[in-house]
């Protein structure tokens, strides 16, 4: 079995994956309705980012 | 205490042959093998358990997504841990990690590389590949109480 290519993701863009990909699941598991299903993603991801740069913000002040 | 219809509450009523209950009671134990079962489908590949349940849409988000968490991790050469680690915190990334059923296995197989966290994508990886095995534990489990008939 060959191996995979070796992919280089900065930290936003990691990030960004992980909020979309389980933005996604989570709005497919937690609703039935496809309107409820993207606005339940929308808000999730939403939040992901709320709360990712904000812990990082928080953080800021620590790195110097 | 509800009492039933007839007016004696249920707690003294005389218990009734398995024959003299309503189908769908006679059926428990079936379906919740059947929920078990499910649940262990799921397990083993992603999806699979709302797949059995004609949930198209769910099983094909469950299996992309986990499939592409465990894929971007591995590529990213995250640490896929194994049953021979060293601490507590080595024993909960191998239970995460194989939460992913069979994708853990895969990943394991196509990682010939092996893990490099020196660098920041390492790590990411690794939280990647963790994530893929609890999200599948979460599918499943939706799948799970879905089999048993709650609102999912």
């Amino acid at each position: 079995m060959t191996s995979l290519l070796p992919i280089t993701l900065t930290h936003l863009q990691a990030f960004l994956l992980f909020a979309a990909v389980i933005s996604i699941a989570f709005g497919f598991l937690g609703r039935r309705q496809p309107r409820d299903r993207i606005k339940y993603i929308l808000w999730s991801f939403f939040l992901f980012l709320l709360v990712g740069i904000g812990i990082g913000w928080a953080m800021y002040p620590f790195s110097h | 205490m509800n009492p039933d219809p007839i007016g004696i509450p249920l707690s003294e009523q005389p218990a009734l042959p398995e024959s003299a209950l309503p189908p769908e009671h006679r059926q428990h134990g079936t379906s919740e093998a059947k929920a078990w079962s499910v649940a262990l489908a799921g397990w083993l590949l992603p999806g699979l358990g709302h797949a059995l349940q004609r949930m198209w849409g769910r099983a094909l988000v469950v299996f992309c997504a986990v499939g592409v968490l465990v894929v971007v991790g591995a590529s990213m050469r995250g640490n896929l841990f194994t049953s021979h680690g060293s601490d507590a915190f080595d024993a909960l990334g191998y239970v995460a990690d194989l939460g992913a059923g069979s994708f853990y296995f895969l990943a394991r197989a196509v990682e010939r590389t092996g893990a490099d966290v020196s660098h920041a994508g390492g790590d990411y990886g690794t939280r990647f590949l963790a994530t893929a095995g609890v999200l599948n534990l979460l599918a499943a489990l939706h799948a799970y109480e879905a089999a048993r008939g709650r609102k999912a």
